[in-house]
């Protein structure tokens, strides 16, 4: 699946200001973007339901356009929130939707029941349903063509533990067997385990795509852990580098104490320079008792989306220390 | 087909269609009953022999279809309004899409379905008042001797389909508004905004309305009352034959605009 130079405007708005998406067969792609950034306009485009204003599209290799309706008929999607019928069971509103599009098997309704685990309450009403039932109603409802590429919008959203886990070894399993998942998601510690490759968008534009490990080693910094009383020594021993080492505030998942107690250093340096950090300590005296490098997905999306330009469309909360942004 | 099929499927499963046939026969019923149970003193009143005329068949065959057509008119309009809305609010619509179905012929075949099924709750209303009339002669102690009189059924094919196609051309008015507004409620609320508008237009421009979806519907039958507009019996009205084609021309350009629409439309939410 591929998108070049892909454009749309509402109104004056611009969601997608020529976004380049190239997703490769048969892994899972995570797409990533802050609320407005056009992850949702982007799936609507690539299934069809609204119209690019410029740009083109490829799925399956395959040019996609306006005429161009049978392409989705090995694409699976599910867009937003899960729609069905409330009125009719889960089962029958799956017998409906195999009535549409691509010819699909009356046994299968029954295989992507039984999939997403919904078989026993399959004649249940959808009214009837959790959150989390329609949205595993939802992916079964994708996956009933037994598509070549999957589209999946959050689809965590609702699942419980259990359900994500079970979401996420689908797909896993589907991927290993050639398919292509595009999922778009806010659950990064979600995407990070399940993607090969991952694309992050801003203000309508791709500005960072590619192999989760290799982005997340490239983009990252070294960490470096020393002595309380040694870390003044360390950050002017380090000053050499041409880069500030300072003292790490973040903390997360090491035992508690302020961030000069414990000793963690962030040094913004690619992170194949580790052993050269390491190296500079130990010339100093000093020794290291822990060294990472690479970045988190968390840090990574974090420090992209916040340096892309704001997004025209919907309200985005801005940077406040200690809240959401 | 299998898409005729499950709208099929999906239309019988709903409650508004039960609803909708329900109600119209409950209506209809409570009136004849009604009639029935006090024609009595009706009779005793000046024109109150007129009243009778609905218990009296032969001639209350085409009085029972054209009641069902009349207030049918109006139940179509508003079943077919919110079963095109919920294909857009409940976001059906989009998911049919996705999966690379046709817009307009989801579209189309969807009242395609609704078509069919007016032409059943036609028959059985129909069926239902024939009943309820017997029952309300029977109370007001009206002979029910023409209720064998065949001369009457050589024509009621005829006055059948007519009126079938008169539902359907209310009905597509009701099921495009709806398509536009992208709403079950704005689309019932503006058929039925229509059916009135047409009432009371016709008390100043009776050549006009005449050639309206309600008035023109109406006059599909000849000594119906058809789908009804109040103001249809005080305007001057088309001939049947005439009227078909106006008919035909609503229905065809009323599909035609929710299928270019559908095509066209943004599919969100």
């Amino acid at each position: 699946m591929a998108t070049r130079g892909l454009q749309k405007h509402y109104g004056p708005r611009t969601a997608l200001a020529g976004l380049d998406l190239s997703v490769p067969s048969g892994v899972v792609y995570g797409f990533l973007g802050p609320n407005g950034a056009g992850k949702t306009t982007t799936m609507r485009l690539l299934t069809g339901l609204i119209h690019p204003d410029g740009g083109t599209m490829e799925l399956l290799g395959q040019p996609f356009g306006r005429r161009d309706r049978h392409r989705l008929f090995d694409v699976g999607a599910l867009i937003e929130s899960p729609a069905f019928y409330p009125y009719l069971s889960g089962r029958a509103n799956l017998q409906a939707l195999a009535a549409s599009g691509a010819p699909t098997p009356k046994r299968r309704v029954e295989e992507v029941l039984e999939l997403v685990g919904l078989r026993e309450r399959g004649g249940d009403k959808v009214s009837n349903y959790s959150l989390g039932m329609k949205q595993r109603l939802g992916i079964a409802g994708a996956l009933l063509n037994d598509p070549r590429l999957l589209l999946l919008d959050e689809p965590a959203n609702g699942l419980d533990p259990a359900g994500i886990v079970a979401m996420r070894d689908t797909l896993r399993h589907l991927a290993s067997t050639g398919k292509t998942v595009f999922i778009s998601s806010h659950l990064l510690s979600e995407v990070s385990q399940l993607a090969d490759m991952i694309g992050i968008i801003a203000a309508g534009k791709l500005i960072r795509e590619g192999r989760i490990e290799t982005l997340l080693s490239d983009e990252g910094r070294v960490r470096v852990r020393v002595a309380a009383h040694e870390v003044s020594t360390a950050v002017a021993a380090l000053a050499p580098l041409g880069v500030a080492a300072r003292v790490d505030g973040s903390d997360a998942g090491r035992p508690a104490g302020p961030a000069s107690e414990t000793g963690w250093l962030e040094v913004p340096i690619e992170p194949s320079r580790a052993s050269e950090v390491n190296r500079i300590l130990a010339a100093a005296g000093i020794y290291a008792s822990g060294l990472e490098s690479g970045s988190d997905l968390e840090s990574l999306f974090l420090e992209l989306t916040t340096a892309a330009p704001a997004p025209h469309s919907e309200g985005q909360i801005q940077a406040v220390p200690g809240n959401w942004q | 087909m299998r898409l005729f099929v499950s709208t099929l499927g999906k239309l019988r499963s709903r409650l508004a269609t039960w609803l909708t046939l329900g109600l119209l026969i409950l209506l209809m019923a409570l009136i004849y009953l009604a009639v029935g149970a006090t024609a009595k003193e009706a009779e005793a009143r000046p024109n109150g022999a007129a009243v009778l005329l609905l218990l009296t068949f032969p001639g209350a065959y085409a009085l029972i279809l054209g009641f069902v057509l009349g207030l049918g008119g109006l139940f179509v309009l508003a079943y077919a309004a919110a079963i095109a809305g919920s294909e857009w609010s409940w976001g059906t619509l989009k998911t049919a899409v996705a999966r690379g179905e046709s817009r307009s012929r989801y579209m189309l075949t969807t009242y395609a379905g609704i078509a069919l099924l007016a032409g059943i709750g036609l028959l059985i209303a129909f069926a239902v008042g024939v009943v309820v009339t017997f029952l309300a002669a029977k109370l007001a102690g009206v002979s029910t001797d023409g209720i064998s009189d065949t001369s009457i059924f050589g024509n009621l094919p005829e006055q059948f389909l007519r009126g079938w196609f008169g539902l359907v051309e209310v009905g597509a008015v009701g099921f495009t508004i709806a398509t536009l507004a992208r709403s079950q409620l704005a689309g019932v609320g503006a058929g039925i905004g229509i059916y009135f508008a047409e009432s009371f237009a016709g008390l100043f421009l009776p050549d006009i309305i005449k050639y309206l979806p309600f008035n023109a519907a109406n006059a599909l039958i000849a000594s119906g009352s058809a789908t009804g507009s109040p103001g249809g019996q005080s305007a001057s009205r088309l001939d049947p034959n005439a009227a078909l084609i106006v008919v035909l021309i609503w229905l065809v350009a009323s599909l035609a605009v929710t299928a270019v629409f559908t095509e066209r439309a943004e599919i969100s939410g």
